[in-house]
């Protein structure tokens, strides 16, 4: 990966979170929990046309972790265990509708709210808050999806 | 092109990577080493988004305030809002001082400590993580006092106008409070005999109390009213802390109540550090 890459990953990743941090207070209201800056990662990690280092994602979730005031390692672990499965999965995903892709992310989402939730707020877990996300990642990601073959269906014809 | 699966070299570095998050989790959470980098982080956010404003936005807005023959009203309202928020802390001293100090000369000591006309030390927001705050366990406000002297608040109470909101637990640049709600606060409170220690629920505007059967037979019951009681050294005696607002029953021994806290730390702005030390 070159530098210039790296500088606009982190770049994106610290205006993801950014968003995120404007955004959960009033989605959260709702039981919505969407991870933004965990999504943007697994975009690029989907779209990405190489293997990405290993110990580069390690330290990727280390920043994360610093800037969202989460506890050391847990971004890393997740962004890692995501990593690995987008990588194995990379070429089986070719063989997938946006459907499934879109069900696959919103489902990874729903894994990383639960096990946010397990290290950062025990005491409250909510499997209404786990369950409304997942409905709304899912709903959310289809429409993005159909959007965006819509527009491009405009633009070629 | 397609991309190749991880080789079983490439497996072993995420294995190493995962393993080294997990035990790096352990540690963070078993023995907080890195509060000081977060804070650091925190501390270089806070004064880059100053320094950031001071480039940016403020020549605009000064450029703006001089065009305009509004400008000086602006400021005395700027300069009155900040007073108003003052006396409405001051107020809320002064209907409870008799609780906050208990004798004259401690009035005196902190009157001549702070070289001010009032008891405690005007502070201001400057991060509050509202993200953390509704979904998290983790409570906390940074907050930079107005004061021009270097004073350690580390362990003094923080109010507003509507009462306690928590207390200092670091200082750097800034102070980091932690906040009631916070499930690592423990707060000692009492209601007629009943003493307990109320922990933070991590929930907004809720704290929570324990307590067995066999050692307090008469209960609690809703709108229950619960007050400081001074226990531990840290907040002062008789603040009404909040009432109660719900009640379990976790086992045939044990009851577990909530109590909702009366301050609400998003209420204002601007924040007193009790000087009690």
């Amino acid at each position: 990966m070159k530098f210039t890459q790296s500088i606009k990953l982190l770049l994106i990743i610290f205006i993801a979170n950014i968003c995120e941090s404007f955004l959960s207070p009033y989605l959260i209201k709702a039981f919505i929990n969407l991870p933004i800056t965990f999504l943007f990662f697994s975009m690029f990690l989907y779209k990405s046309k190489t293997n990405i280092n290993p110990f580069y994602i390690f330290l990727i979730g280390l920043f994360v972790d610093i800037i969202s005031d989460a506890p050391f390692g847990l971004n890393s672990a997740l962004f890692c265990l995501m990593a690995y499965l987008i990588n194995s999965y990379s070429n089986t995903f070719k063989l997938f509708s946006f459907f499934q892709i879109c069900l696959f992310f919103s489902v990874s989402s729903f894994f990383y709210i639960g096990i946010t939730q397990i290290f950062m707020n025990l005491e409250n877990f909510s499997y209404a808050v786990l369950l409304i996300s997942l409905i709304f990642n899912t709903v959310l990601f289809i429409t993005i999806s159909l959007l965006r073959i819509n527009v491009m269906a405009i633009f070629k014809t | 092109m397609s991309r190749v699966t991880p080789t079983s070299g490439l497996r072993i570095l995420y294995l190493i990577s995962f393993l080294m998050s997990l035990s790096l989790i352990y540690v963070d959470i078993k023995y907080k080493p890195f509060e000081g980098i977060k804070n650091s982080y925190k501390s270089f956010l806070i004064s880059s988004t100053y320094i950031l404003k001071n480039i940016t936005v403020e020549p605009f807005k000064y450029l703006y305030d001089v065009t305009k023959d509004k400008s000086t009203l602006r400021n005395e309202i700027r300069v009155l809002r900040t007073e108003l928020d003052n006396i409405k802390i001051s107020n809320f001293l002064i209907s409870n001082d008799s609780k906050f100090f208990s004798n004259d000369e401690l009035i005196k000591k902190i009157l001549k400590l702070n070289n001010i006309n009032k008891p405690f030390h005007i502070a201001k927001i400057k991060y509050f993580d509202l993200e953390k705050y509704y979904c998290c366990s983790k409570h906390r406000i940074i907050i930079k006092s107005l004061d021009q002297n270097n004073i350690n608040f580390v362990g003094n109470p923080v109010i507003n106008e509507t009462g306690i909101i928590g207390q200092v637990i670091f200082e750097n640049i800034a102070s980091e409070v932690m906040l009631l709600t916070d499930t690592e606060h423990v707060i000692p409170v009492y209601s007629k005999d009943h003493y307990c220690n109320a922990s933070g629920s991590g929930k907004p505007g809720v704290i929570s109390c324990t307590f067995s059967k066999l050692l307090w037979q008469n209960g609690v019951e809703i709108g229950q009213k619960y007050f400081s009681s001074g226990m531990g050294g840290i907040y002062p005696k008789g603040i009404l802390i909040g009432e109660v607002i719900d009640i379990k029953e976790i086992d045939n021994k044990t009851v577990k109540f909530d109590i909702g806290l009366i301050a609400n730390p998003i209420n204002s702005n601007i924040l007193g550090v009790l000087g009690t030390k």
